[in-house]
């Protein structure tokens, strides 16, 4: 009996310990700071030129310069299209607007909230899956866009946890509540394409961001916003026809058939030399540890790997760099991302080796806003072009540096989110 | 034996179809994490053993990577701090499931996914609160995890050590005789005097720690936490045990077999990346595989082999004298 008591001290002893410990590490790793009341809807300088002039369907079609550049790397890098271009200035340059962060964290934090300004307006975000850090950037920035519009009253967010059934569900509900606009990302592609109709025949606009491209934009559904893909894919090639020359490469990608790998994927293949050889195009359905075993795999194939294209930068900066260590090959050869999460530039600069080449684009997180702007103009009447697609320009890590100092290293350093309410965000 | 036979067999498809996943590369990816799926699945074969099956593995998995980092907080002397933080979450959730399961008598699957769940949002607030800031585990770990010792890496001779423990603990010593005897026969263990409902509660309590003892080692050679870590430990584990020969009924398990099936699984994955199949391909093999596994597991062949070799049974007396 004795001995029984024991033990069950002993286990309770563990528990407590536990929860001592975990309260310990919540509290030492919160560093809370007293949140800013309110603040610019997005990234802001004290420079005051502005790009563009004008107006329409309730939109000022100008952008500060310095926002442009921090979101698109260059103030000039806008759509070629006029009224696309005029949707981007307008949706980007309401990063001036003011907007209450305290509502925004709570909003982001509950997945919805109402906004307080008794608009009529319900809008929403739905897609198929929002558990990465980049998904909930973009939910972020989602909400700062729609708190500068007043005529909005209730924002919505649904993820499908990566469950098609349930993303077509969450659609379904959308359409059912009569929101009044929906922004997505189609992670499950053309399955999605049903509801879309179903949205549009009942009025509801939709749109993607991050070329969440399907069948039928401007019929099927409202527009896609994004970078064009193909012309990614192309410069991807044009880095790895000059660095690599020859020899082998991988290209790895999200979920099997998404629209973005897709996109890049196809146009970089072919605009590849004939010395190079794709020796591995694997999806990695954007986990990290999956991105472990699949590089781990190709690694032991091909030693002698010289390259690898993938959208994102951070997984190859956590599983992918792990999979380098693991094997004892150096953490080498040319890199294209399609996104600029710090953590990959602080990766890269920890290790300095001239021999590790990092070329990226940017994470497009602000695309989201341009996208639910379209929605916002679509809803005032305008008529909006079916692709809304912003110019390429690849940075070189070697001349800019990804690694943002004051930026989480799962944070994209192109996001218009505030620093100040990222960290509210990532305390 | 049969899923010894089975790996052997894969072993021998691989020098053929995919040489490469034999080489030292391929084997320092594949050691470390079929250690780590081996031990999450030692956990889940002491449920099974009581004839239950838990599916919060991958909730106490999360919550032990995050911890690890969280509480580490990226300094090698928070680290121990850390390890216990894992590993008293994972005895916590496993008590939780035990008592629900063995004390209140509900339905193993839909307590441990629910607790699971409960354990997965926990996690997933904790990791967005804590972790995303600072998503690296302390140094010491992540060096440690990497560091080999006579040439394999030292997270294999951790999991190969909990093996040998737990194989040993459950065929030499009263405690783990007691164990099996009440999983063999629950009714028969009740009447010889056996407390039942205490070792349901141990085999949950035990499983919850190993699942944490996996997760510490997992934060260890992934290097950096994700929202997703240890998501694909849900079904593989209970693949691994099944594989292995253990009957979801409950019963008699082995340790040796559940390690080298989780060894299997993992091989059969970084072959499929080697060999270039197709995402849907691999789907298919891989599912293929884990059916073929369990057609040979148990005792099927050797009671199949048994049959066919008894001699044929001689006519019955009356028969005979009939004729």
């Amino acid at each position: 009996m004795r001995s029984k008591h024991q033990v069950a001290a002993l286990l309770f002893s563990a528990v407590a310990l536990a929860l001592v410990a975990a309260g310990s590490g919540l509290a030492g790793g919160s560093h809370s700071k007293a949140s800013t009341a309110s603040g610019p809807s997005g990234w802001v300088a004290k420079s005051s030129a502005t790009v563009g002039s004008g107006g329409g369907f309730g939109e000022t079609y100008s952008a500060p310069a310095a926002t442009l550049t921090h979101a698109l790397f260059r103030s000039n890098l806008l759509p070629a299209n006029k009224t696309a271009r005029n949707i981007a200035l307008g949706s980007l340059g309401r990063s001036t607007k003011t907007v209450n962060y305290a509502l925004a964290l709570k909003c982001w934090k509950n997945n919805g909230c109402s906004t307080g300004t008794g608009g009529k307006l319900t809008v929403a975000y739905v897609e198929g899956f929002g558990e990465n850090t980049y998904r909930q950037m973009s939910k972020m920035e989602f909400i700062l866009e729609a708190l500068t519009y007043p005529k909005i009253g209730k924002i919505i967010y649904r993820s499908a946890h990566s469950d098609l059934n349930q993303a077509i569900a969450d659609f379904k509900s959308m359409i059912a509540q009569h929101v009044s606009a929906i922004v997505t990302y189609p992670d499950f592609g053309d399955a999605m394409v049903p509801v879309f109709q179903q949205a549009t025949k009942a009025g509801i606009p939709v749109s993607t961001y991050a070329w969440g491209y399907v069948s039928g934009p401007g019929s099927n559904y409202t527009t896609v916003v994004g970078e064009d893909t193909c012309r990614l894919g192309k410069t991807f090639a044009y880095v790895m026809n000059t660095q690599v020359k020859s020899g082998n490469i991988a290209f790895l990608g999200g979920f099997p058939g998404n629209p973005l790998s897709l996109g890049w994927q196809k146009c970089e293949q072919k605009a590849l030399n004939s010395s190079i050889k794709i020796v591995a195009n694997d999806p990695t359905n954007w986990d990290p540890s999956k991105v472990q075993g699949i590089v781990s795999g190709i690694l032991a194939k091909n030693p002698d790997l010289k390259g690898v294209s993938y959208e994102d930068a951070l997984f190859m900066s956590q599983g992918g760099y792990a999979a380098y260590k693991a094997a004892n090959i150096p953490y080498q050869g040319v890199f294209t991302y399609r996104t600029d999460e710090a953590g990959m530039g602080c990766l890269a600069d920890k290790l300095k080796d001239p021999k590790l080449k990092i070329f990226y684009y940017s994470a497009g997180n602000a695309q989201i806003r341009v996208a639910l702007t379209a929605d916002m103009m679509k809803l005032a009447g305008a008529k909006i072009p079916s692709t809304i697609v912003f110019p390429i320009q690849l940075q070189n890590q070697a001349t800019r540096d990804m690694c943002l100092k004051g930026y989480p290293p799962t944070a994209s350093g192109t996001s218009l989110i505030p620093l100040s309410l990222l960290h509210q965000m990532y305390p | 034996m049969p899923v010894w036979l089975a790996t052997v067999a894969l072993v021998l498809v691989a020098a053929f179809a995919a040489p490469n996943a034999l080489g030292h590369t391929s084997w320092s990816y594949v050691l470390p994490q079929a250690t780590i799926l081996a031990i999450a699945s030692l956990g889940q074969m002491l449920v099974v053993i009581q004839g239950g099956i838990d599916l919060s593995t991958p909730g106490v998995i999360s919550a032990g990577g995050n911890l690890v980092v969280g509480v580490g907080a990226g300094s090698d002397h928070r680290l121990p701090l850390a390890i216990l933080s894992a590993l008293g979450v994972g005895l916590l959730v496993g008590l939780v499931n035990g008592v629900l399961v063995g004390l209140l008598r509900l339905n193993p699957l839909i307590v441990t996914l629910a607790v699971g769940q409960i354990v997965l949002a926990w996690s997933s607030k904790y990791s967005r609160d804590v972790v995303t800031n600072q998503p690296n585990v302390p140094n010491g770990l992540a060096s440690w995890a990497a560091a080999k010792q006579f040439g394999i890496s030292n997270t294999f001779w951790t999991g190969a050590a909990l093996a040998i423990l737990v194989a040993l603990a459950l065929r030499y010593t009263t405690v783990g005789r007691r164990f099996q005897a009440v999983g063999a026969n629950p009714r028969a263990a009740w009447i010889a005097g056996l407390r039942v409902r205490t070792h349901v509660v141990f085999a949950y309590a035990a499983a919850g720690t190993l699942y944490a003892v996996a997760a510490v080692l997992l934060a260890g050679v992934s290097i950096s936490i994700d929202p997703a870590f240890g998501s694909a430990y849900l079904l593989a584990p209970i693949a691994a045990v099944v594989i292995a020969g253990a009957s979801l009924a409950g019963g008699l398990a082995s340790a040796t077999s559940t390690w080298i099936a989780a060894l299997a699984l993992t091989l059969l994955t970084q072959m499929l990346v080697i060999m270039g199949l197709s995402a849907a391909m691999q789907y298919v093999v891989f599912g293929g595989a884990i059916i073929a596994g369990m057609v040979v597991s148990g005792d099927r062949v050797a009671a199949l082999l048994g049959r066919s070799m008894r001699p044929a049974k001689p006519p019955p007396r009356e028969a005979s004298a009939q004729t």
